[in-house]
């Protein structure tokens, strides 16, 4: 489904449903999972197969059984265990060096061989390549780690208020067009301790997309409103819910909303799909909602100048009345932002969970934002910013479309930098992440139950840091281990 | 016999969402196993299988066709109550529903208690489907049909919306 937009963009992110004999050979493998689950649970029972990691701890063996509910990680996802969580020696740049483990009891403990392996790193969010260790930026931070130490030892309003952070509100308030921003240190904790804030209080609506972030879902748990969830990206059903609880009223009373808050993100992590903004901000204003849109992945990676998804779209910011990012992916930092008008950020200034009881952000990771942000928006003097967003959108469209033309199954929009390939079958999954790893390149795996059954994948995070070679080095391993495991979905 | 609530109210998303595969748990999502039976090519597979299994059955040498039909049938039936009817739960972990779901067998689970599904309906029908398969094929022989239509019988009263969260004499009820 392709509709052309104001400004030519498109948005063109349904990708094909997994072929029938994929799906098929899915439920073989998970079948054969489970029945080799059961049969090595019924060893461990009788003695015969002897991992004690399985067995639970000593003295609780009379009082709590192993449990039903961690069958599928006892069974299935032991044997994925050694592709995740893999520990990195190095800062993760383009490149990473992972150190390799090898385990005695079939993935339950494991034990570093001492060997470290350089892979080329498509796992971390490092779109714009601010996660090195040398460069301006560092020099900057390592300066405001002289000057105002690693620590803060206290929150906003009592002592942790330091220039270092309204110089980085004002600067994020300039990045991004808008009044006024204010910045907190962890990202989770942005929205998990300021959605109840906003929308807290009896009668508020908050509708959230489906494939919303585990903080957002927090967040609008603690905030005590009804939840609504819509399909995901689906303006169609999100129109149908706006209507449906405007016309019903609350629940019980039918009185009118206080406050409908509809949640969405810019770029989903794990489909790779951007949110359709134009669709979503019409509906907001025809409806009296309000916007709260979650740039986590977006902001630096999307847009001309690397503005997010209001840029990429070409919408006015001050249209989205709340936005929310985080400093984590492109910026190479830690810590979230909110921003918008000048009320709305003085009242979570005084009035936001993290604010009054979460140390603020340590100074030195502050700078690096500062440094980043200006180096982004060419403030530094030099064009640098510019070429790294040109690289990050040449990258990015390069590699999908390579993807696409070999026959790969690639899910979301293809502006967006996050790359999940459809590789359904499990086993092929983990032999996949293995063999790449065997020529070093790193990426994550995400299997059921974490995705739907029929669409296992593996992620990839396209950097501006990555040259041509090394994408082309990764998408022929690509290609050639998908003839051999016969991935090519795509009719 | 008391009723018990459904899990998910009626408008939640169809698909789960979740981190990456670390140790299988989701903190946002919903639970795969209101879904996954109706994913894509789920209900071709389910019916290939009893096919396969039907054959095994067949090619053993000293069973008639009747008996395998049967056998078939008891077979089907048996795994269909033990996996459908029997176990409770869910065999991942589910920290976003506060145990809700740990008291709930499957057929409870699915579509979040939503009845009259498409997946309800074709569950509900092969059991029946095979019963009719088997009568014939036993030539409606008194001993064949009363096995038959017990197993079949077992396996189509837990289905009844009815007995949604109903436990009898309190057997499986934690």
């Amino acid at each position: 489904m392709v509709s052309i937009r104001k400004g030519g963009r498109k948005s063109s992110e349904d990708y094909e449903s997994t072929p029938f004999l994929a799906a098929w050979w899915t439920y073989l493998s998970l079948a054969i999972l489970v029945a080799f689950g059961y049969l090595r649970d019924f060893l461990r029972r009788i003695g015969l197969d002897k991992n004690h990691s399985a067995d639970g701890r000593k003295n609780m063996k009379e009082f709590v059984p192993v449990s039903f509910e961690s069958f599928v990680d006892r069974n299935i996802l032991k044997r994925v265990n050694h592709c995740v969580s893999r520990p990195i020696s190095s800062p993760p740049t383009v490149e990473v060096d992972v150190l390799e483990r090898t385990s005695d009891d079939g993935n339950w403990h494991f034990r570093l061989t001492g060997r470290k392996r350089r892979c080329i790193n498509l796992a971390s969010y490092n779109y714009l390549g601010f996660a090195e260790n040398e460069g301006p930026c560092v020099d900057a931070t390592a300066h405001a780690l002289q000057l105002y130490g690693a620590g803060v030892c206290s929150t906003r309003h009592e002592l942790g208020n330091y220039r270092i952070h309204e110089e980085l509100e004002r600067t994020t308030a300039r990045f991004l067009g808008v009044d006024d921003a204010i910045t907190f240190g962890m990202g989770f904790c942005t929205n998990s301790m300021n959605i109840p804030v906003l929308v807290g209080g009896k009668g508020c609506l908050i509708l959230s997309d489906e494939k919303n972030h585990a903080s957002i879902v927090l967040g609008a748990r603690l905030s005590g409103s009804v939840i609504k969830v819509f399909k995901h990206n689906d303006i169609d059903d999100l129109e149908e819910k706006l209507r449906e609880a405007i016309i019903n009223g609350r629940p019980k009373t039918r009185w009118a909303w206080r406050k409908i808050l509809i949640i969405v993100e810019g770029i989903y992590s794990m489909e790779g799909s951007i949110v359709k903004l134009l669709e979503v901000i019409r509906l907001k204003k025809k409806y009296g909602a309000y916007l709260y849109l979650d740039e986590a992945h977006s902001i630096g990676a999307l847009g001309e100048t690397g503005r997010g998804v209001t840029e990429h779209w070409g919408v006015d910011p001050r249209d989205v009345d709340i936005m929310m990012g985080t400093f984590t992916k492109s910026f190479g930092a830690a810590g979230g932002y909110i921003a918008g008008s000048k009320e709305l950020i003085n009242h979570l200034r005084a009035y936001s969970h993290s604010t009054l009881y979460a140390c603020s952000m340590s100074a030195p990771v502050a700078q690096q934002i500062i440094s980043s942000m200006k180096i982004i928006m060419g403030e530094d003097g030099t064009d640098k910013g510019k070429l790294r967003i040109a690289r990050l959108a040449t990258n990015t469209r390069y590699f999908r479309q390579r993807l696409r033309e070999m026959g790969f199954i690639v899910c979301g929009d293809e502006d967006s930098p996050v790359v999940p390939l459809l590789v359904c079958v499990p086993a092929k999954i983990l032999a996949l992440v293995e063999d790449l790893f065997e020529r070093n390149i790193a990426c994550a795996p995400a299997v059921f139950p974490a995705t739907p059954m029929t669409e296992g994948r593996i992620r990839m995070c396209i950097s501006a840091s990555h040259t041509r070679q090394m994408l082309d080095k990764v998408l022929d391993s690509i290609s050639e281990l998908g003839d051999r495991m016969q991935l090519k979905y795509s009719l | 016999m008391e009723q018990m609530d459904r899990t998910q109210p009626k408008d939640s998303p169809r698909v789960p969402v979740g981190t990456m595969g670390d140790g299988g748990t989701t903190y946002s999502g919903v639970n795969p196993n209101a879904v996954w039976l109706n994913s894509r090519g789920i209900w071709l597979s389910y019916v290939i299988a009893v096919t396969i299994l039907h054959l095994i059955l067949l090619s053993i040498p000293f069973l008639n066709v009747a008996q395998a039909w049967t056998l078939t049938n008891v077979v089907h039936n048996i795994g269909n109550y033990i996996f459908l009817h029997m176990l409770k739960g869910t065999p991942w972990e589910t920290n976003w529903d506060q145990g809700k779901s740990r008291l709930l067998t499957h057929w409870e689970q699915i579509d979040f208690g939503e009845q009259f599904t498409t997946t309800r309906k074709f569950l509900l029908l092969a059991p029946v489907i095979l019963f009719i398969l088997a009568s014939f094929y036993t030539k409606y022989d008194p001993l064949h049909f009363v096995v038959n239509l017990s197993t079949m019988l077992l396996v189509l009263i837990p289905k009844l919306p009815q007995l949604h969260g109903v436990r009898i004499f309190g057997i499986n009820k934690y």
